[in-house]
C-alpha cells in the first residue's frame, strides 16, 4: 500500500511538471496578452512595449516558464496581472465556491440516483423501471445552461422570486448561501441523478444475471438485503471510480452555471481571466482543477484498496 | 508589434518638435462658458431630491481593475468618473464646463491653456488638490514608457506649466480645436502628485480610490460587486444625493432581466438594448431609452485584398440597408448613422441623404465590382468579435444583403484579444467595429483616419485629400467653420468607404420605481449616478 501511494505520488508530480509546462505554452499560443486588453485600441507602441517588460512578457517564453516554476516551487504563485491581488488566494477563494456546489451536487445526486438505479435494476421491465429511465434519458438530454435557464425564468414567473445576485459565503450568512447556491445545485443536480440512475441500474441488472444473486434469491433472502448488502457492496468499486469521475466533471462543467447565476467560482474565475489574458490566474486555476482531478483520482484509488479485500495485496 | 511601426512611432516623437507651427488665419476664442453655472454638471439637478439611500445597479461588465492610468475598457470608464474627476466637463451636447478647474483662458492661436483651479477641493486621501498635481498627471499620462493608456491623446503637449498653487497653464505643439473635450475622458484624470511612484500604488487603486470625485471606493470583489460609499469631504455642495452605490456583476442577460424583475437591482444597464422589450409590461420598471455616441460599423482595411480598389468599397456601401441590419442585431433600439454618431449627429453631422452611397443599389454595386474586374463577385472573410452579442445577427444579414451583389461573405469569428491585435497591427480585414468617442469630431476622426504618423489609419486608407481636413478641423476654433469641414470630410468618407457606419445603439437603463432623477450621459458613462436619488417612502 505505502510503496502504491509513493507511487502514484510520483507519477502525480510528474503529471502535473508535464501539464503545468503544457498548460504555460499553450496559454502564451493564444494570440494576443494583457497588454492588448489594457491598452484597448488607443494604446501607443511605446506604452504597450513598457507594459510588456513590466509583466515580463519581454523575456524569451522558456525563460519565463522557469521563472514562474521556480517561484512555484517556493509556494509563491505570483499575482493577478489584472487587481495584483495574489493568485493563491483567488483561487482558493474560488475553488470553495465551486467545490462547494459541487459537493451538494454530489451528494444530492447520489442519494436519489443511486435508490433509484438499483430499484430500476432490480425491477427491470417494470413500469416503475420504464419510467425512471424515462426520466433518466429525459435529463441525460437535457443541456443544463438550458434547464438552468429554464428554472431562473420559472422560478422567477411562478414565485414572482430570484435568488440574490450578490454571493454570500457560508461564513457570512449561511441561509443566503444556500438560497444562492439552490438553483445552480438543482440546475446539475438532474443530469447527475439520471447518470448515477442509468450507472447503477446496468450493473444491478448484470449482477441480478450472476450466480450469488441466484443463490440469494433461492435461499428467501429478501430483496432489501440483496440489494442493500450484496448487490450494492458489489457494484461499489465501479461505482466509487464513477463518482469520482463525474465529480471532476461537475467541477469542470459549473462554469455555464456560474456565469448563468453569478457565482464567483472557479470556472468564472478561469474564464474572465483568459479573456483578459491574466496568465498568473488562469495557470493558477488551471493548476487548481488539475490537483485536484489528481487528488479525486488517488482518492478513488485509495478507496478501491479500502473497498475491495482482492486488491489488497 | 512589427519593427517597422515602432521606427515610424518614433520618427514622429523626434520630428513633432520641427514642425513649424502653421500659421493660421482668422482664429476666433471658443466663446466662454458661463462661469458659475455648476448646476450643469452631472446633468440636471433636482430639488425634490433627498439624501441618502442605498442603489444598486446591475451591470454585465466587469471592470479588469481600477488602475485608472493604465487600464483602457469602456467598463472603468463607466465608474471612473465616480471617483477620478477631469479639469473639463463635457455636458450632454458636448459643451465644456469647468469641473476641477474653475475657469480657463485659452490664448487667440489655440496652443496655450490657462487653468484656474477651484479652492477648497480634497483627493480621497485628505490632501488638497493643487496646480502640482495636475501636471504630474498629465506628465505622467503622456509619457508612453509609463505604459499608460492616453499617451497618444497628450502626445501634443508641449509642456504643463505650475503657475502658483491654483493655476496650471498647459502649451500645445499644435493648435488642437478639441483639447477641451480630450481633457474630459478619464484619462484626464487627476490624482495625488507622485501617486504612481509607489511600489503598490497601481494595485492599490483596486481597494481604495484616490480621485476627488463624489464617490470613494469602499469595496471591489472580483466577479461579484463592488461598493462605493459617499464622500462626505466632497466639493459640490449637497451632492452627490445617494449614500451608497453597489454596482452587482451579473455575468449574463437573463441572470440581469430576471435580477431586475424581481427587484434584486434597482438599476439595471442592459448591454443588449433588445433585452428591453422582455421588460416593456412590466409595471414596476421604466425602461429608460436615450442617445449615445456609439456606433457599431463595418470596417474596410484598404490592404485587404479587392478592397484595395475604392470601387469594391463603394460596391459594399451600395448593398447595405443599414436599417435591416440595425433591426437584426439590436431589434432597433438605436439609430441609423450617416457618417456620424447620434449624440453629435444634430451639431456636426451631414443628413444622411445628402451623403452619397447611402441607398440600397444592387445593380450600381454590381456596375462597380465588373468595373473594377470582378465580373463574377468576390469572396471576403467578415470578422465579428466572440461576446458582442450583435455582432452574430448582423454579420448574418450582412452576409445575405452582400450576398445580392456578389459579394460573397464566409464569418470569421474572433476574441477580443486577437481581435485587438489585428486592431493594433493595422491588419483588421473586413470587420464588424463597436466603438464610441467623447463628444467631439476631432476626437472621433483624427486618430483612426489621419495618415501616419500623426493618426494611426488604423484602415490603411491613406487619404491625403481626408488628412488635410482632418488638420484644418483640427486648427479651427470657430464652430461655424469647423462644421463645414468636418462636413465636407464625412462626405469624402462616404464617398471613398473607408468604414460604413451603420447604426448606434441607444443606452437602454432599466430603473425601479424609486429611483428618481436618472439621467445617462451620451458616453455611457455614469454621470448621472451623482445626481440620482432614492425615493424611499
Amino acid at each position: 500500500m505505502r510503496r502504491f501511494l509513493l507511487f502514484r505520488i510520483l507519477a502525480s508530480a510528474l503529471t502535473l511538471l508535464l501539464a503545468s509546462l503544457a498548460v504555460f505554452l499553450m496559454v502564451r499560443a493564444v494570440p494576443g496578452s494583457i497588454v492588448e486588453t489594457m491598452m484597448g485600441q488607443m494604446g501607443s507602441t511605446e506604452g504597450e512595449a513598457a507594459l510588456r517588460r513590466f509583466f515580463g512578457l519581454d523575456q524569451p517564453v522558456y525563460m519565463q516558464y522557469i521563472d514562474w516554476l521556480s517561484r512555484v516551487l517556493t509556494g509563491d504563485f505570483g499575482v493577478s496581472w489584472r487587481q495584483g491581488s495574489p493568485v493563491l488566494s483567488l483561487v482558493f477563494g474560488a475553488f470553495i465556491v465551486s467545490l462547494q456546489l459541487a459537493l451538494m451536487v454530489l451528494v444530492v445526486s447520489s442519494l436519489i440516483g443511486v435508490p433509484l438505479g438499483l430499484l430500476a435494476g432490480y425491477l427491470a421491465g417494470g413500469v416503475i423501471d420504464t419510467i425512471i429511465q424515462s426520466f433518466n434519458v429525459l435529463f441525460l438530454a437535457t443541456p443544463v445552461f438550458w434547464l438552468a435557464l429554464m428554472l431562473l425564468f420559472g422560478v422567477s414567473a411562478l414565485f414572482h422570486w430570484s435568488p440574490p445576485t450578490i454571493y454570500a459565503s457560508p461564513g457570512r450568512s449561511l441561509s443566503d448561501n444556500i438560497v444562492i447556491l439552490l438553483l445552480p445545485m438543482l440546475s446539475l443536480a438532474f443530469l447527475q441523478i439520471a447518470a448515477y440512475a442509468q450507472f447503477v441500474r446496468q450493473h444491478v441488472v448484470e449482477a441480478m444475471q450472476q450466480e450469488y444473486v441466484r443463490a440469494l434469491k433461492a435461499r428467501g433472502v429478501p430483496p432489501k438485503v440483496i440489494l442493500g448488502k450484496h448487490v450494492l457492496r458489489n457494484i461499489l468499486v465501479p461505482l466509487i471510480t464513477f463518482m469520482g469521475l463525474i465529480f471532476i466533471q461537475i467541477l469542470g462543467g459549473v462554469v455555464v452555471i456560474e456565469s448563468i447565476f453569478g457565482l464567483p467560482g472557479l470556472g468564472r474565475l478561469l474564464v474572465n481571466a483568459l479573456y483578459a489574458r491574466d496568465f498568473p490566474v488562469v495557470q493558477g486555476a488551471l493548476a487548481m482543477i488539475l490537483v485536484s482531478a489528481i487528488l479525486i483520482n488517488l482518492l478513488v484509488d485509495v478507496l478501491y484498496h479500502a473497498i475491495d479485500p482482492r486488491l489488497r495485496t | 508589434m512589427s519593427d517597422k511601426f515602432k521606427t515610424t512611432r518614433r520618427r514622429l516623437l523626434l520630428s513633432a518638435a520641427a514642425i513649424p507651427l502653421v500659421t493660421l488665419a482668422g482664429l476666433t476664442i471658443p466663446v466662454a462658458p458661463a462661469w458659475a453655472d455648476d448646476s450643469v454638471l452631472y446633468g440636471p439637478s433636482d430639488p425634490a431630491a433627498k439624501q441618502g439611500g442605498s442603489l444598486t445597479v446591475g451591470s454585465l461588465i466587469e471592470p479588469p481593475s481600477f488602475d485608472i492610468y493604465h487600464q483602457a475598457g469602456e467598463a472603468v470608464n463607466f465608474v471612473a468618473p465616480l471617483m477620478y474627476q477631469t479639469l473639463v466637463y463635457a455636458d450632454h451636447d458636448g459643451n465644456p464646463h469647468p469641473l476641477l478647474a474653475e475657469s480657463w483662458e485659452v490664448s487667440e492661436d489655440l496652443t496655450e491653456y490657462t487653468f484656474r483651479l477651484r479652492s477648497g477641493v480634497t483627493f480621497h486621501t485628505g490632501q488638497p488638490l493643487e496646480a502640482t498635481d495636475v501636471k504630474y498627471g498629465l506628465d505622467y499620462m503622456r509619457n508612453p514608457d509609463n505604459g499608460t493608456i492616453g499617451a497618444l491623446d497628450f502626445a501634443d503637449l508641449e509642456e504643463v506649466e505650475v503657475v502658483d498653487p491654483l493655476t496650471v497653464v498647459v502649451r500645445l505643439k499644435k493648435p488642437n480645436s478639441a483639447f477641451l473635450i480630450t481633457l474630459t475622458h478619464r484619462n484626464g484624470s487627476v490624482v495625488p502628485r507622485n501617486w504612481f511612484d509607489g511600489e503598490t500604488s497601481r494595485t492599490e487603486l483596486n481597494s481604495k480610490s484616490v480621485g476627488t470625485g463624489p464617490f470613494k471606493l469602499a469595496e471591489f470583489v472580483q466577479n461579484s460587486y463592488m461598493r462605493l460609499q459617499r464622500n462626505p469631504d466632497y466639493w459640490q455642495p449637497g451632492l452627490p444625493y445617494l449614500d451608497e452605490i453597489i454596482i452587482n456583476f451579473i455575468p449574463n442577460s437573463a441572470g440581469m432581466l430576471v435580477a431586475a424583475r424581481n427587484g434584486r437591482v434597482d438599476m439595471a444597464v442592459l448591454v443588449r438594448p433588445q433585452d428591453a422589450d422582455q421588460l416593456k409590461n412590466d409595471t414596476s420598471l421604466t425602461v429608460q431609452r436615450s442617445r449615445s455616441l456609439n456606433q457599431k460599423s463595418l470596417d474596410l482595411d484598404s490592404t485587404y485584398g479587392p478592397l484595395e480598389d475604392e470601387r469594391v468599397r463603394r460596391a459594399v456601401a451600395l448593398l447595405i440597408d443599414k436599417e435591416a441590419v440595425m433591426q437584426a442585431a439590436i431589434s432597433g433600439y438605436g439609430q441609423v448613422l450617416g457618417m456620424m454618431v447620434p449624440g453629435m449627429q444634430d451639431r456636426w453631422g451631414v443628413p444622411l441623404d445628402d451623403l452619397p452611397n447611402q441607398k440600397v443599389d444592387v445593380e450600381k454595386a454590381k456596375a462597380l465590382l465588373a468595373e473594377a474586374g470582378h465580373p463574377d463577385g468576390i469572396d471576403l472573410e467578415l470578422r465579428t468579435i466572440i461576446g458582442y452579442d450583435w455582432m452574430e445577427p448582423a454579420a448574418l444579414t450582412l452576409a445575405q444583403q452582400l450576398q445580392k451583389g456578389g459579394v460573397r461573405v464566409t464569418i470569421e469569428r474572433l476574441d477580443l484579444g486577437t481581435w485587438l491585435q489585428n486592431f493594433r497591427a493595422k491588419k483588421m480585414g473586413f470587420t464588424l467595429n463597436d466603438w464610441g468617442t467623447p463628444p467631439d469630431p476631432n476626437i472621433l476622426y483624427y486618430r483612426h483616419f489621419h495618415q501616419p504618423p500623426e493618426g494611426a489609419d488604423f484602415r490603411n486608407w491613406a487619404n491625403a485629400d481626408g488628412s488635410r481636413l482632418l488638420d484644418e478641423g483640427r486648427q479651427t476654433g470657430d464652430d461655424g467653420k469647423r462644421r463645414e469641414i468636418y462636413n465636407e470630410f464625412q462626405r469624402l468618407l462616404a464617398e471613398s468607404v473607408p468604414t460604413v457606419m451603420m447604426f448606434g445603439s441607444d443606452h437602454i437603463v432599466v430603473v425601479s420605481d424609486a429611483v428618481r432623477n436618472h439621467t445617462m450621459h451620451p458616453i455611457g458613462w455614469h454621470f448621472g449616478l451623482v445626481k440620482t436619488w432614492i425615493d424611499q417612502e
